[in-house]
């Protein structure tokens, strides 16, 4: 879910980073997979290249999810707030 | 072996030692060329000025080889990802762009020697030869040195 402060295109946030650690996958597995080089991995998960309609669409069909789960325009909430809802102070 | 970890070195370069690499090979070989121009016409004895001129020659050998190692077969190789292709697409502008302008600069530089200070500019053997030896050594040089520049820091390793 990172994102650079040097880019001019629109940041497009992802989720990348923790679908694959929650499947035990190292980004060279995903990029397998994926056919991608494994630094483009690691550049998707830093926010720093916006991927293709197909290359989205083949993660999400890849993790089983729907590509608005993995990728959005807007900051995702953190995974906590979304399982159990916002705690308050 | 050692080739390898040559490779693997010069891929990890860091962005701004790579910007300096890029910046330094196109102005080497042009720096050496003037540097030589500038001091061959005075009587200053050549053992002092001689060798900063290979100086000049030589970083531009060195960051045109680091530049061939950093960026491989990415600028011109056929099996690459989306990202490799954008990357290699802007490198490939930025070159035209820098080579447009650097030639752009030189038509206006002469322009207004000529037609500014009513001088004359000679195209004798010897400015050709070096235009040409800067072109003909440079211009493959501009897309590696352009992708080297693009190119964001590597992701950091698992």
């Amino acid at each position: 879910m990172g994102r650079s402060a040097q880019r001019t295109e629109p940041i497009l946030y992802n989720r990348l980073a923790v679908l694959r650690t929650e499947r035990g996958l190292s980004r060279q597995d995903l990029a397998d997979s994926l056919e991608v080089n494994y630094q483009t991995i690691g550049y998707l998960e830093r926010g720093e290249y916006n991927p293709s309609i197909d290359l989205a669409l083949r993660a999400a069909e890849f993790f089983g999810v729907p590509v608005e789960a993995i990728f959005s325009r807007k900051p995702f909430k953190p995974m906590s707030e979304q399982l159990y809802g916002p705690r308050g102070g | 072996m050692e080739g390898r970890s040559m490779v693997a070195l010069a891929q990890q370069l860091p962005r701004r030692i790579r910007r300096v690499v890029a910046v330094a090979t196109m102005l080497g070989l042009p720096g050496s060329y003037a540097w030589y121009a500038t001091w061959s016409a005075s009587t200053a004895p050549k053992a002092v000025w001689g060798p900063f001129s290979f100086v000049f020659l030589l970083v531009s050998v060195v960051g045109a080889l680091v530049l061939y190692t950093y960026a491989g077969n990415r600028v011109s190789g056929k099996h690459l990802d989306e990202r490799q292709r954008q990357l290699r697409d802007r490198a490939w502008v930025l070159s035209y762009s820098v080579l447009s302008i650097a030639v752009a600069a030189a038509v206006v530089g002469a322009s207004i020697v000529v037609l500014g200070f009513d001088r004359t500019i000679v195209l004798d053997g010897r400015v050709m030869s070096g235009v040409t030896t800067c072109f003909g050594v440079l211009v493959p040089v501009l897309p590696f040195a352009s992708f080297a520049w693009l190119e964001p820091e590597p992701p950091a390793e698992d």
